[in-house]
């Protein structure tokens, strides 16, 4: 896990263009990181390039902080039989 | 909360009430009554029953060749004759447009009248106009017609000012000479009762439509004098409780119900100098008034008529269904005004090239989850014009892609994920974060870029019309 949340990290300080030291798990991507409507959507299209999954939509976009993704993204790393680090 | 002031429970519910007996996607939303309306005239409180409405035969007819075109240059021969033929075949076979009018004076008018009777429509009914002139009615007799408008002014304003009457006596023996006249011809006369929202009511126009009624009494049925109630300035009012010459339910009472006028030999003819004019009308059909006289997308002198159009979804929204109306030629009488030079604004209601487009992200995303979220009516089947969106600063993902898969026409599962639209999303975005732009963006740079961000959707869905 603490593989994909450093990957989740490196994708949401590139996204957001923000330092990654700075980006903790309990942040919120749109309160805490200033996401906008179109990053929201750009992060997850990393996020399914980095990994190498298919995200489902509105479940994605219903996903609010960094550790809550990173969670989400495990889940679907096991539903699509993607093997991950962590 | 004080005691005079009732309390509203929450009514908790876990599936919407999308209050479907009103809204009816299929169809523009009824306009349903309590009960009755209650206006009190001369003092006393009288009832109008809404629901009488249904069993009334309440039409539209059409000024768009007469009042509509003295707004513009003249129409062709040719493009009256298809304007005609469109109009036929919109009002449908029952006629729901019962009539359009037509000049008589030149040459020109006479060959477009024959035109248009030779396309064999039973509907729209042509009648003619004429001023209050008695030799105007060989014109009538020439053109074969059986109806025709009379101008009869009725305020002081026309009666002294501009027609220099002596009196209104004068004037009112005047009117009814070529009132006489037209029977005699075997034409039905239709008194014009210009500037009646200006007029002495008690002591002009009711006293004149007396004597028309006592008129008519002494010729066939077919001949009775019909009433065109004509808001000339625009004055009219519909709110209940405003005074007369300007209340149009007080108007329509006054003859109706205590002159006697029957509601099939009225008619309201507006003009919108107020932004009141299709509410007026709609408002004198309410009150007793069968017929609402109109123009084809409002062209008409100065500020215009009721539109047709609007008077036609009115009509289907008071009656729950459509009753041979052929809706979706409404779009295509816009896309031939349009050809032909007559500019209908962007946002003009039903027909105007925005009317159900939205720019807002925030709406995008409410019509990709339920159109009828942010669209009036089913407007792909009524009109042939799917919702769309117009891709600005305000579209955001959703817009855009609300936008990509109406361009590629994809629905339900089909539709293509904002996700997979990113790329694209962020080019809009940039457009006016990092280039300051400050128009829109038009549907063929959007197919460009479509191209280019989403090459594989393309080559599987494209190209095709977004519009």
């Amino acid at each position: 896990m603490s593989n994909i949340r450093d990957r989740v990290v490196a994708v949401t300080s590139r996204v957001l263009r923000l330092d990654p030291g700075k980006i903790r798990p309990e942040h919120a991507f749109a309160s805490d990181l200033g996401a906008e409507s179109v990053q929201s959507i750009e992060l997850i299209a990393m996020f399914e390039e980095e990994f190498g999954i298919e995200m489902e939509e509105d479940a994605a976009l219903g996903v609010q902080t960094v550790g809550g993704a990173a969670d989400y993204i495990a889940k679907t790393c096991r539903e699509q039989g993607v093997k991950v680090e962590g | 909360m004080s005691d005079k002031h009732r309390a509203y429970p929450l009514v908790d519910r876990t599936e919407p009430n999308l209050l479907e007996d009103t809204f009816d996607y299929g169809l523009p939303p009824r306009i349903r009554f309590d009960g009755p309306i209650v206006e009190y005239i001369d003092g006393k409180p009288v009832e109008f029953n809404p629901a009488d409405l249904a069993a009334r035969d309440i039409v539209i007819t059409d000024t768009t060749f007469r009042d509509g075109q003295q707004a513009r240059p003249p129409y062709t021969l040719d493009q009256m004759v298809h304007i005609y033929d469109l109009m036929a075949k919109l009002g449908g076979p029952n006629g729901v447009i019962r009539q359009t009018e037509f000049f008589l004076y030149t040459a020109n008018d006479r060959r477009t009248l024959d035109s248009c009777r030779d396309l064999g429509h039973k509907y729209p009914e042509c009648t003619g106009w004429i001023r209050a002139d008695k030799g105007d009615f060989r014109l009538v007799r020439e053109a074969g017609l059986s109806e025709t408008g009379i101008l009869t002014s009725c305020s002081d304003y026309h009666i002294f000012q501009k027609m220099k009457h002596k009196s209104r006596k004068d004037c009112l023996e005047a009117f009814c000479e070529v009132v006489d006249a037209a029977f005699e011809a075997g034409v039905r006369p239709r008194c014009h009762l210009e500037d009646v929202t200006r007029a002495d009511i008690d002591g002009f126009v009711l006293p004149f439509c007396e004597r028309l009624l006592r008129m008519s009494e002494q010729v066939p049925e077919h001949l009775s004098a019909k009433i065109r109630l004509c808001d000339t300035m625009g004055f009219g009012v519909s709110f209940p409780g405003a005074m007369l010459p300007r209340s149009v339910p007080k108007l329509i009472y006054k003859l109706n119900q205590q002159l006697g006028v029957p509601s099939d030999r009225l008619e309201w003819h507006g003009h919108n100098d107020f932004h009141k004019v299709h509410a007026n009308a709609a408002t004198a059909w309410l009150y007793g008034c069968d017929a609402l006289n109109a123009t084809l997308f409002g062209f008409g002198e100065r500020t215009g008529n009721p539109p047709l159009e609007g008077a036609l979804i009115e009509y289907i929204s008071l009656r729950g269904y459509l009753c041979g109306i052929e809706t979706q030629v409404i779009t295509e009488l816009a896309d031939y005004m349009r050809s032909i030079g007559m500019p209908i604004p962007d946002h003009y209601p039903l027909v105007g090239r925005c009317f159900n487009t939205t720019s807002a992200g925030i709406h995008a995303g409410g019509l990709r989850q339920d159109e009828r979220i942010y669209n009036i009516f089913d407007t792909t089947a009524l009109l042939g014009r799917p919702p769309r969106v117009a891709i600005t600063d305000k579209s955001g993902a959703d817009g855009v892609a609300h936008w990509v898969n109406e361009f590629f026409g994809l629905k339900g599962e089909h539709r293509i994920s904002k996700i997979k639209m990113h790329k694209l999303a962020r080019w809009v975005l940039d457009q006016y974060e990092q280039h300051k732009r400050l128009t829109s963006i038009g549907d063929e740079e959007m197919e460009v870029k479509v191209r280019e961000f989403l090459p594989e959707h393309w080559k599987k869905y494209g190209p095709r019309s977004a519009c």
